[in-house]
């Protein structure tokens, strides 16, 4: 160990931000080394130097006239209704997913090459002047509405603006951006459930892109199907021990889901990390005074099967 | 005690998203004397942490129905508050003001450092002016630090949290906040040292 790593590193130690091992090594090096002995010892000093500028606790009589200026306040004030929601939510999921650029590009880029393809189809025998002054009306049956119509001043010409409301589909492997982002979309947005699944179901192959676990947290708490939910439990499974937001959504499952099935596979799910503190009060609680028998005598078994806490 | 907190929180904000008003006043009484103190010793003003702290709370309580559990309630509610004082922070530096010197919530202009000196050094009159002249000193070398190592150090230093958690709340990673926490103390130490 340099004594350079010591010096950029020096402030994490006194901090206590080191891992266990680079602190080990750290104390190793200082023990041999007053150069470093001496800055270690100059940042602990620091610490102490600040003591004089500390944190005041706020007295009781500012805390409490605090809370009543808020308790006055929140009165007042409404919580974002159903509307807002429906307002803000699809914006929120557009901008969290960065899903807008992307679909606007999918969308152009297959209008384009449809628009392209119809036009050579229906240009077939007319010359390419013909081809490129008159290009082929969108079906009308595409057709949503036509939002204006202008003539060119001194000819028979006219410029209609019309929207289409045209089916597309996307074709590509499952590692193409773009099915990702169609994935997504389905896994959050879709009414149908047939379709959320089977978005939810390939999304499950790869929950270590960090969009794709935020989708199945997302389908695990708030999808109406128990299929849905069940299948994104299965796909957030092997990520229980590593990942704490995947734990809570885990435990909060286990609590709280409609479905006894989700919840017994929730459990299941629980079980190599039954030592985890807060999945041990979970287990405690459920243990005590669950409503379903089964779960109830699971979570004791669980419990059983745990080192006494000291 | 955290992991029950943590649970505890996702019930009450459950419930708060269901239109609660209890469960939401329940989780404010969880947060809000930190978030008052973080806010008071940010600010240094009375006036200026209940004004951040209400904002914070009005915005968290408009704005639950769009909380997603993606990160803790603890994370949510810091993070708002900490935006609001970084917002503060800016505008200070912007203004220049006095930092020593500040407001109480009835408008009357005390010293902040005076204030920290007597509760701690008691009857000592020297010693109490020891004090008062090294928390100007410090408070002075706080002012040096831009608004983000501000902070970082802040919740570091004096709110005692983990850098990774100080990242979530700031928006950045862990790393980032390593590096801003090791640029903080040396400027501090650089200006500590200049003002001996």
């Amino acid at each position: 160990m340099k004594c350079e790593w010591v010096q950029q590193n020096v402030v994490l130690y006194v901090y206590d931000e080191l891992p266990d091992d680079a602190r080990h090594e750290l104390e190793q090096h200082v023990a041999r080394c007053a150069t470093c002995m001496a800055e270690v010892r100059a940042v602990k000093n620091f610490r102490t130097d600040l003591a004089p500028f500390s944190v005041q606790e706020p007295s009781p009589n500012f805390l409490t006239d605090s809370r009543m200026k808020l308790q006055e306040a929140l009165e007042s004030a409404e919580q974002g209704g159903w509307w807002s929601r429906l307002v803000f939510e699809p914006m929120n999921w557009l901008q969290q997913i960065r899903f807008a650029p992307a679909l606007t590009a999918a969308i152009f880029i297959v209008g384009f090459a449809g628009g392209i393809g119809a036009t050579y189809k229906m240009g077939k025998g007319r010359g390419t002047e013909e081809l490129i002054s008159k290009p082929a009306p969108a079906a009308l049956s595409s057709v949503s509405g036509v939002s204006s119509i202008a003539q060119q001043p001194g000819s028979d010409q006219v410029t209609i603006k019309y929207d289409t409301i045209v089916p597309q589909q996307h074709t590509g492997s499952f590692n193409d951006p773009e099915v990702q982002q169609l994935l997504l979309y389905a896994a959050r947005n879709n009414f149908n459930a047939g379709v959320r699944m089977d978005s939810v179901n390939l999304l499950t192959q790869q929950p270590n892109n960090q969009h794709v676990r935020e989708a199945l947290l997302y389908a695990l708490r708030y999808d109406s199907n128990t299929g849905v939910r069940l299948k994104a439990l299965n796909g957030l499974g092997p990520y229980v021990k590593d990942d704490v937001q995947v734990r809570d959504a885990v435990l909060e499952a286990l609590m709280s889901d409609t479905n006894p099935g989700v919840r017994v596979e929730a459990l299941r799910l629980l079980d190599p990390v039954r030592a985890d503190s807060s999945v041990r009060i979970v287990l405690q609680r459920l243990a005590q005074k669950d409503e379903n028998r089964y779960i109830r005598s699971q979570a004791r078994a669980m419990i059983a099967q745990l080192p006494e806490m000291n | 005690m955290a992991v029950q907190n943590r649970i505890d929180d996702t019930l009450l904000v459950r419930e708060a998203q269901r239109g609660n008003r209890s469960a939401f006043e329940e989780l404010v009484r969880h947060y809000d004397q930190a978030v008052l103190r973080l806010a008071l010793h940010l600010t240094g003003s009375e006036h200026e942490a209940q004004d951040i702290y209400q904002e914070a709370f009005l915005k968290a309580y408009k704005n639950l129905g769009r909380f997603r559990f993606e990160c803790s309630f603890y994370t949510w509610i810091y993070r708002i508050v900490t935006n609001l004082c970084l917002d503060n922070i800016r505008k200070k530096q912007v203004r220049k003001e006095d930092a020593p010197v500040a407001t109480d919530a009835e408008g009357e202009v005390y010293d902040v450092l005076a204030q920290v000196a007597d509760k701690r050094s008691g009857a000592d009159p020297e010693r109490d002016l020891m004090r008062r002249e090294l928390g100007g000193k410090i408070a002075q070398a706080l002012e040096k630090l831009t608004p983000r190592e501000r902070m970082v150090f802040e919740l570091k230093h004096y709110q005692g949290l983990k850098l990774r958690t100080v990242g979530e709340m700031l928006n950045t990673t862990e790393e980032t906040a390593k590096n801003t926490l090791f640029r903080a103390t040396q400027k501090l130490r650089s200006a500590l040292a200049e003002m001996r």
